[in-house]
This record gives structure tokens, C-alpha cells and sequence, in this order.
């Protein structure tokens, strides 16, 4: 199948007083074309960076160091230069930022920031592009009539991050990224959006990847799964596989520190130490070292690399060394 | 037991060194462009002149009759003003009279509008709306006007009267913004969480909330400075007070109406001596303002 | 002991937004919560389980209903009187950044209210009362050494801590320091609210942990408020559950039977909408959804939750149903038609529901 998006040896960094440090490092990760990927990783773990990267929208001071990020016609988005990058971001990628209450102009109407945002991507028949969001949103269960009425604060919680899904998709794009998209929503309103995602993204075969710190919104919605921990991806695979046989062990330890509703309360672990941020990542050897319960004097030396088993990949010398001895 | 941190000694170690010199680089602030350098600079001259100006001149300056209104040179760097006096002197020990006017104005209006707003603020309903009818009011008078109008009755002979009265009508902004900031304060989590505990509002407002409101007042402090500097040169430069001592809005009305500098090119120096140095430390205490903006507020510091 | 009866709230309506009836927030609501015990509320946003948390702790008033505190009426004193009772009950905010003066080092953060309270344990004991500010008298010693206690019952090093600003602290750790400061005046109750929402998920459990733990080794009842039902199970032993629904009480009982068995409708719904792990689990086979969103303008004569009610009958709209344990259900709701529902996400290798 080919890939919708291919991110390659991404390599994010941002300046500080030790030295320039990654905030993505080496990050090699495909979004399958029509699947939904996602992507979970606590704060610190460079999720929001490496999201914001496939937009080439990362905050200064930060830049790209290396790699690339390839996505079916529209080419390398780090080599885009301003007015194709302005295209792309809208009509062909759409981005539903964290937090959508915020992203929302408090001072319009959505009705005109809809209208401002075909005018800036030159669709000239308004009406017919009004028509189109109309239809967005009522497929979204919104009443639309009265959401492009509008003012952000008049509109709930849920139904201020439906109008971010609308707003992200009314430009045909192809590829949707939502960044912790019900952070904030209780249960039954996340519920009711994780639904809407999914029935938009099979309606209109998109490439979905779904950012989020909640383990739970990512193994219920994604068809494939990625943990990143301090800017690196350290497990990947088909959602059912790593949840069912998490390989490494933060994979491991954030499903047994996650509270749940089902399962025994005793065999919930807390997991030791703190998230690591830019300056307190070890440099040398795996990043999980100091957190890791299986560490060894060989995860101290080197990074480990990527192990592949069928359509897995994890990065541990000791899960390596498992996989290999059950070979 | 102890679910700390998973640092070894040595990175631990390095932690501290780093949130040591962070809180040192926090001065550096003031330093860490060229403008910000110049404009302490300046500041630290001025300052200089206030202290120490007048006790580098005798107490009344000498005159030259013959050299009135003398182009810059050797002996006058400045020029001299209608009475042959030295400009660069008059300069000197004009500095005092205004800089300090502005300074007691500038710490009448903090100190004054910051009670009256922590006050307001933290119990809006008890004391809220009677201090801000009065803060109104004091808003509502239009102060400068109000001081044109005054000076006809009184001297405003001394620096600490000059202050004085600037400072009092000029609280008002300083109080609604301050009440602002503590009402928003108020309702997070900390303060609320003082209440609960029993903390005295006396405590609350001195410790919790007024280390908050900290970096507005600081950034206030100087462009009230440079308010009151503007406020009092307008009045003197439209003798409005009699002037018997000297001062850089003396300096500019006698340069205006009795040199008729602003039409004949004699007497130059003596119009833009004063000028340049209000200008000089005006922009100084703006740049400055940004910079102790930044100290306070971690965010806005460039990378 | 804590008993709330028929607590009522009303806030005043916004100009014109709501007609002048104003918001219920809460609607006769009635609880306990047992000494060394924990309590759950749970519910959606704007159901009013935030507000009972904060009439708890005295931030907000009530309109009607009694709180009962240590056996004292909290109707029948006037709010100047009440002070000292509610400062019984400590509130852990959702947000441990705001909850903490970013001013101020932990050191001084403990300190303040540890001087109050030597103040009031020498009042208690007779010493003559010299005043706020002078803290002389102050056994500079019994401070420290209580600051190192209660940083040790919440699992922090004094000597990393003390001397850090709440920026320079972890999510966690800052969490931990809300507590311990929440301990200094020896509290009964702890409320925490959304306590670990804004933690990373990998230390969440180390918080509800502690609070379990705290129970034990301190003694204070933790009432647990939030909208994830899952984090209510790790609070300990002999949990109860209260499910809030606009205002008002539709279940309440043991925390375990409640969520394996719920009763009412929209506790099902809830529990139907917690997300279901592929791989690990499968989804409950009678999971439900709400018809319609949720409208707060609405006042249904009866059952409140009725419009909104996939199993709603006649006899649902004739009266708000009153709580009891109709169909033999060991928990007490407010169903008149309940039925048993698997709703919850069942293990995958399990056999056929």
C-alpha cells in the first residue's frame, strides 16, 4: 500500500544553554494511506514538535536539523517554500490543533473565519464553498446554521472541536492530523468526537494520525499505534499487537501505570522518575535508561537500534534480545 | 520511599548550577543589547547629575555679561544662556529638580494607586466600590489643567511640593489596573487556596498577590517617570510656575520666549541642551521598561 | 464525618442568556462521606460535582439543605463561623501550576500555613496570643521538622524541594507539594478536583496512590472529583460511587458494584463511553449512547435525564424518580425502569459475553 505520508530520520532541535538539543531525534515513521495512525507519547516526548513538523510549521527558535517529510503530491514539506507551503497547509493537509477552543478567533464569527479561509485559498465561489462546510458539518451532527452564527464562547466544548475537524476538512485535504484532539472533553462528548473521526475518515479515505497523552483514545481510534518517548519512537505497530504484547518497556509500563476501569487494581504500577524534557534526557545510551526496570550496562553505550519483527518495529537491546532468543 | 527524580548526583549537580545562572542571567536582561547598555548608561549619568550635579557648581552659578548667549566652545561646551551662564552647568544642576520631582511623583502614584487597587481588588465588595468611585474621580480630573490652574495660587518652591502635587493626581491608572490584576488573581488556584487555609488577608495580599502584580509596577514605575518628567517640563516651559531655581523647563521657556530660539539660530545650544537630555532619558527609561518587563515575565524573553 | 442533606444551589441567571430562573446547579443533593473514607463524584462537565466540591471547602455557598461538619450545622451558623470548619476540608485543584504562588519557594509555600496552625495549637493549648507578625516565639525547630514530615508522607526529598520555585518542579511533584500543604493544617477531608488530569498519565497513579496511602497512614477521607471514571477505582478500599446528572443524584453506592453493575441509564452511557483498548479488550456488548445531546435550558418535568434516554418510557416524564433500589440492586438509583446492561469493555481472550 502506498504510504500517505513517509516522515524520514526527522530531526528537530532547539537552541539552549547547553547546546542545541532534538526534540524529535531520528524519527522515521509512515502514515499508511486510509488508516488511522496514532501517535501517543506523555509531555516532553516531542509529539507536538514532530506534528507541527509535518506542517514545516515548527516554532522558532526551533528547526529542522535533518530528514524529510514526503507526502503524496505535495512532495517534501521542509523544502516547500511560502506560497506553496501556504497551499499546502489547508487544501492538502488538514491540522486540528490542540485544544481547538483556542484556535478558534474569539472576535468572529466561525461563519467568517470559514469565509476568510476560502478567500486566502483562493476559492472563488464562495457560495458553493459555504454550501460544502454546511454539508461538513451536519454530517458532524452540528446544526450549522447556528454554529456559523457563532461566537467561539457560545459554543461547546465538543462542538468547538467539531468545528475545528470542519475547518481542517473543508478544503478537500487528504491527510488530517489532530493534535489531542478530546484533551479537555469529558466522556461522552470524547466519545461522540472520536466517533465523528472516525466515520469522516473512512468516508473520505483519508491518512488520519491522531496525537495523543491518552494511551486509551489512541488504542480505541488507531488502526496502527507509535510510542514516543524524549523525541524518539520506541515501539510501533498494528494497535491490536502492541497493546496485546507491548514489547518495550515503557510500552509496558505505561499500560500498567494507566488507571483503567476494567482489569485488577493491584497490578497498576506507578512508573519511577520523572518525564524527561530537553536538558535531562540522558545523551548517551537509550533515553528510558534511568526509568527502565530491565536496564542493562549495554543499554548505557548506544542508542538501540530498530528491531523489525513482521510489521513491528521497537527499540530495546533487551526486548531485542527476547525477540531473538524466542526466533 | 521517595519517588524524587531518577538524576544521578552529577546531573543534579549541573541542574542546579543551570537554575543558578539562570537566576543570575536575569540581571543580564538590562545589558544584553546595545541599546539596553546605552540606556543604562544614560540612566546612570542622569542619576550622577541629580546627586551629585549640584555640589560640582557653586550655589549660584557665575555669569559672563560678556557672553551671552555664546556659541559652543572650550570654555562653554554648551553655550551659555541669556545671562552668560554656563549651559553644560546649568544643565547639570538643572537635573535635580526634575529628575527627583518625577521620582517622588512616580513612588506617590505606585504606592498610593497600588494600595488602593490590592484594596479594591481583593475585597470588591466591601471596599471595591467606594475606592473606585474615588479612583474615578481622580481620573476624571484632568491633571494637567488642574496643576496650570493650581500654580497660580501655589509656589511649588520645592522639589518635595512639585511631587507632591503631580503624584497626587496621578494615581488613578495605576489603581484600576492594579485592582484588575488582583481581581483576576484572586480567583487562582494559590490565592484560593490560601483562603482555605486560613491565611489572613493582610498576608494574602502582601505575599500571594503583590509579588504578582510585582512586574506591572515595575514596568509602571518607568513610564510614570517619564510622564511626570514631560508634565513638569510643560509647566515650567509654560511659566506657569515662577521659576527661582534651575531647571531644564526654565531652561527650554527662557530658550523659547526670551532667546526666540525657535526662529533665530543664536542661543541653539541653550533650546537643545534641555531637549536632547529630556529626550535622552525618556527613550533610557522606555527601553529599560521592556527590559524589566522581561525580567519579571519569564515568557517574553527572547531565546 | 461529613453529611450533606439536600444541598441545593442556584446560580443567578446571566443577563437574558438562561430566563430568570437562573442555573440549578445542584438539585437536593444528599452524601456522606465516612471518616477515612473515599468518596467519588462523578459526572460531566457543568453537572455540578465541581460546585459540591467547592461548598465543601467554603468557596461557595449553598441555597437550601444542611452540611453537616463534625456534627456541627453549617445552615445554622452564619458564613463569618463557618471558617473554621471548612478549613477542615482542603481542596487539590485540578491545575498544580496555578495552585501554587510561582513567587514563592516550596519552602515558604509550607511555612505559612505551619506558622498559622503553631499559632492555633498554641492558642488551643492556653499560650497567650502574640499576634501574626510576631513570630519570635516560633519553634523555628517544630517547623522544620513538620515540613520534613509531611514532604516525606507525600513521597518528596525536603532537601531537593525546599529551597525550588513550583516552576522548577515536575507536574507530579508539584501535585505532591498541593497536598502536603493541604495536610498542614490537619485536615479531615482532602477534595480533590480533576486532581490528576493535568499529570502525565505515567504518574497519575503514583497521586492516587498516595492518596490511598494517606488514608491509612494520616487518616483524611479523600473525596475524589472527575469526569474519568477509571482514576475513581484506585482511591482504595470501601470506595463509594455518586453519579451526578445535572444537579441531581441518579446512583450512588459501592464503587465496584456501580461500575460493574450500573444501574441507571446514564451511568451506562458513561460507561459505555470509555475507550476500549484493541487487543486487550473487547467492547461491552449492550454499550449505550445518549439520544441527543445535552441541553441546559431544558426542564423535563420528570426524570431530568429522560430526553436524553434511549430507554425512556411514559411513566418517566410524570415525576422525577426518587432514589431507591428498584429491580434489587444493591446500589441505590434513580431509575424506574433499570435493566442490566454489560457495558463496560470486557477482556479479549475472554469467552462470548
Amino acid at each position: 500500500m502506498a504510504a500517505g505520508v513517509r516522515v524520514r530520520d526527522l530531526t528537530v532541535s532547539f537552541p539552549t544553554p547547553d547546546g542545541p538539543l532534538p526534540a524529535v531525534a531520528g524519527v522515521s515513521l509512515d502514515l499508511a494511506r486510509g488508516q488511522i495512525t496514532g501517535l501517543v507519547g506523555e509531555s516532553g516526548s516531542g509529539k507536538s514538535t514532530l506534528a507541527l513538523t509535518l506542517l514545516n510549521a515548527v516554532p522558532a527558535p526551533g528547526h529542522v536539523s535533518s530528514g524529510s517529510v514526503l507526502i503524496d503530491d505535495v512532495g517534501d514539506v521542509l523544502a516547500l517554500r511560502r506560497a506553496e507551503l501556504r497551499r499546502a497547509r489547508g487544501a492538502k493537509i488538514g491540522y486540528v490543533f490542540q485544544a481547538s477552543q483556542n484556535s478558534l478567533n474569539p472576535l468572529k464569527p466561525v461563519g467568517k473565519q470559514l469565509l476568510d479561509l476560502g478567500r486566502s485559498h483562493g476559492q472563488r465561489d464562495l457560495r458553493a464553498f459555504l454550501h460544502t462546510a454546511r454539508l461538513l458539518m451536519d454530517e458532524m451532527g452540528l446544526d450549522a446554521e447556528r454554529v456559523l452564527a457563532s461566537y467561539q464562547h457560545e459554543l461547546s466544548g465538543g462542538m468547538r472541536q467539531r468545528v475545528g475537524i470542519a475547518l481542517a476538512l473543508v478544503l478537500n485535504a487528504h491527510v488530517l492530523i489532530l493534535d489531542e484532539p478530546t484533551t479537555a472533553l469529558d466522556m461522552l462528548t470524547q466519545a461522540s468526537v472520536l466517533a465523528i473521526i472516525r466515520k469522516v475518515h473512512a468516508e473520505r479515505h483519508l491518512t488520519t494520525l491522531v496525537i495523543s497523552h491518552d494511551m486509551g483514545v489512541v488504542g480505541d481510534l488507531a488502526d496502527r499505534m507509535a510510542v514516543m518517548y524524549a523525541g524518539r519512537i520506541v515501539e510501533e505497530g498494528p494497535t491490536a499487537q502492541v497493546l496485546a504484547d507491548p514489547r518495550h518497556p515503557y510500552t509496558r509500563g505505561l499500560l500498567t501505570s494507566m488507571p483503567r476501569i476494567t482489569g485488577e487494581i493491584k497490578e497498576a504500577r506507578p512508573l519511577p522518575g520523572r518525564v524527561p524534557d530537553l536538558a535531562s534526557a540522558p545523551r548517551q545510551g537509550c533515553v528510558f535508561r534511568p526509568r527502565c526496570p530491565l536496564a542493562t550496562d549495554a543499554c548505557a553505550t548506544a542508542e538501540p537500534p530498530a528491531t523489525v519483527l513482521g510489521d513491528r518495529r521497537f527499540a530495546c537491546y533487551v526486548a531485542a534480545g527476547e525477540a531473538g532468543a524466542a526466533a | 520511599m521517595t519517588t524524587t527524580s531518577a538524576l544521578t548526583p552529577e546531573q543534579l549537580q549541573r541542574a542546579m548550577r543551570r537554575s543558578r545562572q539562570r537566576a543570575a542571567s536575569r540581571w543580564r536582561l538590562f545589558v544584553n543589547t546595545p541599546g539596553r547598555v546605552a540606556s543604562c548608561v544614560i540612566v546612570v549619568v542622569f542619576a550622577l547629575m541629580a546627586i551629585a550635579g549640584p555640589y560640582l557648581y557653586p550655589a549660584n552659578l557665575p555669569i559672563h555679561p560678556g557672553d551671552i548667549y555664546a556659541p559652543p566652545s572650550l570654555a562653554h561646551p554648551l553655550g551659555t544662556d541669556f545671562e552668560g551662564t554656563d549651559t553644560l552647568a546649568l544643565i547639570v544642576t538643572g537635573a535635580r529638580y526634575v529628575l527627583l520631582a518625577a521620582l517622588i511623583a512616580a513612588v506617590i502614584t505606585i504606592v498610593l494607586g497600588t494600595s488602593a487597587g490590592l484594596a479594591a481588588g481583593y475585597y470588591p465588595r466591601l471596599a471595591g466600590s467606594a475606592i473606585m468611585r474615588v479612583t474615578d474621580f481622580v481620573l476624571a480630573i484632568p491633571g494637567f489643567p488642574v496643576l496650570l490652574v493650581l500654580s497660580t495660587i501655589w509656589r511649588f518652591s520645592s522639589v518635595l511640593q512639585m511631587g507632591v502635587a503631580l503624584g497626587v493626581f496621578g494615581w488613578g491608572g495605576v489603581a484600576r489596573a492594579v485592582r484588575a490584576q488582583t481581581l483576576s488573581l484572586r480567583e487562582r488556584g494559590f490565592v484560593e487556596a490560601a483562603r482555605g487555609l486560613g491565611l489572613p488577608g493582610g498576608h494574602i495580599i502582601r505575599a500571594e498577590v503583590l509579588p504578582n502584580v510585582a512586574p506591572f509596577i515595575g514596568m509602571n514605575l518607568m513610564l510614570q517617570l517619564t510622564g511626570f518628567i514631560y508634565t513638569e517640563v510643560g509647566l515650567f516651559f509654560l511659566g506657569a510656575v515662577p521659576y527661582s531655581t534651575n531647571n531644564w523647563g526654565v531652561m527650554l521657556n527662557n530658550a523659547v520666549f526670551q532667546a526666540n530660539a525657535v526662529t533665530s539660530p543664536r542661543a541653539l545650544a541653550y533650546l537643545l541642551s534641555p531637549l536632547i537630555c529630556i529626550l535622552l532619558i525618556t527613550l533610557a527609561l522606555v527601553t529599560l521598561a521592556n527590559a524589566v518587563d522581561e525580567f519579571f515575565n519569564p515568557r517574553l524573553r527572547r531565546a | 464525618m461529613i453529611e450533606g442533606r439536600s444541598i441545593t444551589r442556584t446560580f443567578a441567571a446571566r443577563r437574558g442568556a438562561l430566563g430568570h430562573r437562573g442555573v440549578r446547579a445542584l438539585r437536593g443533593v444528599d452524601f456522606t462521606i465516612p471518616d477515612r473514607g473515599a468518596v467519588s463524584f462523578i459526572g460531566e462537565s457543568g453537572c455540578g460535582k465541581t460546585t459540591l466540591g467547592r461548598i465543601l471547602c467554603g468557596l461557595e455557598d449553598f441555597d437550601g439543605g444542611d452540611l453537616i461538619i463534625a456534627g456541627q450545622s453549617m445552615a445554622g451558623l452564619r458564613p463569618g463561623q463557618r471558617a473554621p470548619y471548612h478549613r477542615r476540608i482542603q481542596m487539590i485543584h485540578q491545575d498544580p501550576y496555578s495552585a501554587l504562588n510561582p513567587t514563592r519557594t516550596i519552602g515558604q509555600i509550607l511555612a505559612d500555613p505551619l506558622t498559622l496552625r503553631a499559632r492555633q495549637l498554641d492558642a488551643d493549648r492556653g499560650r497567650l496570643d502574640r499576634g501574626w507578625l510576631d513570630r519570635g516565639w516560633l519553634d523555628r525547630g517544630w517547623l522544620d521538622k513538620r515540613r520534613a514530615e509531611l514532604l516525606g508522607f507525600v513521597g518528596l526529598d525536603p532537601d531537593y524541594v525546599l529551597p525550588r520555585y513550583p516552576h522548577m518542579l515536575s507536574g507530579g511533584m508539584r501535585q505532591r507539594v498541593v497536598i502536603a500543604r493541604a495536610l498542614t493544617v490537619d485536615p479531615e477531608v482532602l477534595v480533590a478536583d480533576e486532581a490528576v488530569s493535568m499529570i502525565d498519565v505515567s504518574l497519575r497513579l503514583g497521586i492516587l496512590q498516595l492518596l490511598r496511602d494517606l488514608r491509612e497512614t494520616i487518616g483524611v477521607s479523600v473525596l475524589f472529583i472527575t469526569h474519568d471514571v477509571a482514576t475513581a477505582r484506585y482511591i482504595g478500599q470501601g470506595g463509594r460511587l455518586y453519579v451526578i446528572y445535572r444537579g441531581a443524584v441518579v446512583e450512588h453506592g459501592d464503587t465496584d458494584t456501580v461500575i460493574q453493575h450500573p444501574a441507571h441509564p446514564y451511568t451506562q452511557c458513561l460507561l459505555s463511553a470509555v475507550p476500549v483498548l484493541q487487543g486487550i479488550e473487547r467492547p461491552g456488548p449492550d454499550r449505550v449512547v445518549p439520544t441527543g445531546p445535552l441541553d441546559e435550558r431544558s426542564e423535563p418535568p420528570g426524570c431530568l435525564f429522560e430526553p436524553r434516554c434511549p430507554f425512556a418510557e411514559e411513566d418517566c416524564r410524570a415525576a422525577p424518580p426518587e432514589l431507591g433500589q428498584l429491580g434489587g440492586t444493591r446500589q441505590r438509583h434513580a431509575c424506574l425502569h433499570p435493566a442490566r446492561r454489560s457495558v463496560v469493555a470486557v477482556p479479549a481472550g475472554s469467552g462470548a459475553a
